[in-house]
């Protein structure tokens, strides 16, 4: 027993030392981490888009018409860009990128509103980006509204009917609030969900690629990796999984931490709270990672291993599109990932200030795969020493 | 001897399982993975919770309706704000619709009681599905009551409608009035998972040679000539990942049906250009990076980081300036263009001639840098 401790430690040494000994490895296991979650901050930190040219055709030409153009221009979506004489100037415009939108005011706007009829203006909107389309419909909604309220006034008072004017003044009210990501900020909502990745898939990046040098090892010195601690496949697992869970226990810190902190992104929840829950996902990836080794060949397969399955563990988490939505394969496929668990359980924590106790299933989800990985790493690390033809140190 | 270069990189390609599942099984993969997550087109029926503090006839004719809309799910009734609250923190729910005690009373009596509701951003699209859900349902909640209220109090029928609206805007998406996501997401990010793929055994096939020393033999077999051997390495490879792009598409535009508003040519031509471009790039940075490691590295640093700075949903004119220029600097972006330009919205071919022109920049810059391949590949220096 105290053999098999005394393994682990010598394992988790002789890791420590290649990691460190490396840049390969220094690269995943710190400037990864360190780097990224800053990166994709810069990217996206404007947070929203606003301002957006938006071009109009007149066929009205009168106060009330040129009035509703004022405030167009005044909402936080839209900024005029000029007036086209047709449609047609307008979709060249639009080819252009000379404008994402076009109003469209009818010859008789101004002489329906006036005359108590319900005017109707048209509004085009490019839909290459979904985002833009979003953030123009919110402004126009607030925009109607305001026209809507100033026309009635308007009415009220050449109809005379200040009885009717109560009746509208009392309607009902809606008020709407934002969850999670109060300023509907892009960055806010995307960043908190990827910098879980960046732990995982960084780390995963790097076990590989070591986990890739030592078969290149063992290729050339006849099934023997002359730099591996001989130690039993239980020890040798248990010492790794230490060595790479102790390096990303303070990048945790940093980037669940620190980077919402810094930048400005939702910070709720408690250090306990998310620390506590990211620890299984840590130990979880770790065993995923030295299970993956087996297919690494040499150092550099880590790259064609595990880069492109960032793609698609990001969309399998529900980040982007919501798992409910999914067909229920592809949610059974993003169940056995931790990452997907480790978003779900750290954003409602960090976003929507959840505790831990709320978060039960994707913390059991967490402890489970960790269970089951370290299996499936320590059925990887028995063969391996088997076709060596190590005698395991027996504990 | 370019044919014997090509010869030489067949058999190659034949030698490691890798080559066949990185060129065609992961694209074609993650192509079927993308089309069927999303071919729901919109995530509808967001599972939603309803607090009905009035339990009035009103308040529950409005949860009736709430359940009606294509958008929400109410799948929870419950009783208070802190247990609504409760379930968007453990995620049973997305949002909830509070209607607040005596409402009905308050309505009628014309004391203006306010409807609340609460979406959860945390999850963007399922966030802004029920925000539009219970928008929707408030506003005609509050136009219907203001209507009765109007008629009640003596005014006609006609102009009670038009006091509660005197003018409207109507929307129009162009090109995608359903607001199908899947027309982005896929069309988007496939591309990228082609240029990653691309980038990563483009570089591996040039630089693996020069990590083994092979490069002599590589460089002999086309005798000596650099530009030979680079096209001749790496003409096998075009082939396929057309293939396989455009398989990508027809799966896409024939099965999906998704917008192909242009002529198709202008998309195959696209998907030609837009592969040889990413060979190019990654030719270039084994150009300048002849380390297998140091260039997979880069490579594919900025092959994950496109699928950001693309700026695919992210619009590239609200990004930083000094951010906004990479995204230009990536295959992608232009290809991306040329999808929307002449894909989804059908403009003419004029307008997005740049973007195709930009996408022969990339082979060309690499071509220029091949001499510094030519010093690495004569002596390989390996580093363990």
């Amino acid at each position: 027993m105290f053999n098999w401790i005394r393994n682990i430690a010598l394992v988790m040494r002789r890791e420590f030392r290649m990691v460190l000994s490396s840049v390969g490895t220094m690269i995943f296991f710190f400037g990864l981490p360190l780097a990224y979650p800053v990166v994709y901050s810069a990217i996206y930190n404007t947070e929203v888009t606003r301002d957006m040219p938006v071009a109009v055709v007149d066929r009205c030409r009168t106060a009330e018409s040129r009035e509703f153009v004022r405030h167009a221009d005044a909402t936080q979506a839209m900024k005029i860009c000029g007036y086209a004489s047709d449609m047609e100037e307008a979709r060249r415009w639009w080819a252009e990128k000379k404008c994402f939108a076009v109003i469209e005011i009818p010859a008789d706007y101004s002489e329906k509103v006036t005359r108590g009829e319900q005017g109707v203006i048209q509004f085009y909107s490019d839909a290459s980006l979904l985002l833009r389309y979003r953030t123009f419909l919110e402004s126009l909604t607030e925009l109607q509204m305001a026209t809507d309220a100033d026309l009635r006034e308007l009415a009220i008072n050449t109809l005379g009917a200040s009885a009717i004017a109560s009746g509208t003044g009392s309607s009902v009210g809606t008020e709407a609030y934002f969850l999670g990501d109060t300023q509907q900020g892009f960055a806010s909502f995307i960043i908190p969900g990827i910098v879980v990745f960046i732990l995982q898939q960084s780390m995963l990046l790097g076990i590989t690629f070591l986990g890739g040098g030592a078969n290149e090892r063992r290729r050339a010195n006849g099934g023997i990796d002359p730099l591996a601690v001989p130690a039993s496949p239980s020890a040798t697992v248990i010492g790794k999984t230490l060595c790479y869970v102790i390096l990303y226990l303070p990048l945790s810190i940093y980037i669940l931490h620190y980077i919402p902190l810094w930048f400005h992104f939702p910070h709720q929840g408690t250090l306990v709270d998310y620390i506590l829950f990211i620890f299984p996902m840590l130990l979880a990836s770790a065993m995923l990672g030295q299970t993956l080794t087996c297919i690494a060949s040499e150092k550099e397969s880590a790259f064609v291993v595990v880069v492109f399955t960032t793609l698609a563990f990001l969309f399998l988490s529900g980040l982007t599109w919501p798992r409910y939505a999914m067909p229920v394969f592809w949610q059974w496929i993003g169940d056995i990932v931790p990452a997907t668990w480790g978003v779900e359980g750290f954003i409602r924590i960090n976003n929507n200030g959840a505790t831990l106790a709320q978060q039960t299933t994707p913390y059991l989800w967490l402890w489970g795969l960790t269970a089951f990985y370290s299996i499936t790493a320590w059925l990887i690390a028995r063969l391996r020493s088997k076709t060596a033809g190590v005698k395991s140190v027996k504990a | 001897m370019l044919r014997q270069v090509i010869k030489r990189e067949i058999r190659l390609l034949g030698s490691r399982p890798m080559w066949l599942v990185g060129m065609t099984l992961v694209p074609l993969v993650m192509a079927f993975f993308f089309l069927s997550i999303l071919s729901g087109g919109l995530p509808k029926k967001v599972p939603a919770a309803i607090v009905d503090l009035d339990h009035s006839q009103m308040s529950r004719q409005i949860t009736r309706s709430l359940n009606a809309t294509e958008l929400v799910d109410i799948n929870m009734a419950a009783e208070s704000f802190n247990e609504a609250m409760d379930a968007v923190q453990r995620g049973e729910v997305f949002g909830f619709f509070v209607i607040p005690a005596d409402f009905e009373r308050d309505a009628v009596g014309g004391r203006g009681p306010t409807l609340t509701f609460y979406s959860n951003l945390t999850y963007y699209v399922p966030g802004t599905m029920v925000f539009k859900g219970f928008k929707t349902l408030g506003v005609t909640t509050s136009g219907r009551v203001a209507q009765t209220n109007l008629v009640s109090m003596g005014a006609p029928q006609n102009m009670a409608e038009v006091l509660i609206q005197p003018m409207t805007i109507q929307t129009h998406p162009l090109r995608n009035p359903w607001l199908n996501y899947s027309y982005y997401l896929s069309t988007s990010f496939l591309p990228g998972i082609l240029e990653l793929m691309i980038f990563i055994l483009t570089v591996w096939a040039i630089a693996h040679e020069i990590k083994t020393g092979t490069s002599r033999e590589w460089l002999a077999t086309a005798r000596g000539d650099i530009w030979t051997a680079i096209i001749g390495k790496l003409a096998p490879q075009t082939v396929v990942f057309t293939v396989v792009g455009l398989g990508i598409n027809a799966l896409m535009y024939n099965y999906h049906h998704f917008p192909l508003n242009g002529p198709l040519w202008h998309m195959v031509l696209a998907m030609f250009l837009f592969v040889i471009a990413c060979q190019g790039f990654a030719t270039f940075i084994c150009c300048v990076l002849p380390n297998l490691r140091l260039a997979l590295s880069v490579c594919s640093l900025t092959g994950i980081l496109a699928f950001s700075i693309a700026a695919f949903s992210f619009p590239v004119e609200n990004m930083y300036g000094g951010v906004a220029i990479f995204s230009y600097l990536l295959p992608v972006r232009y290809y991306f263009e040329i999808y929307i330009g002449q894909a989804l919205n059908g403009i003419p071919l004029y307008y997005s001639r740049y973007y195709y022109a930009a996408l022969l920049v990339f082979p060309i810059l690499a071509m220029l840098a091949a001499p510094l391949l030519r010093k690495a590949a004569r002596r390989p220096v390996y580093v363990p």
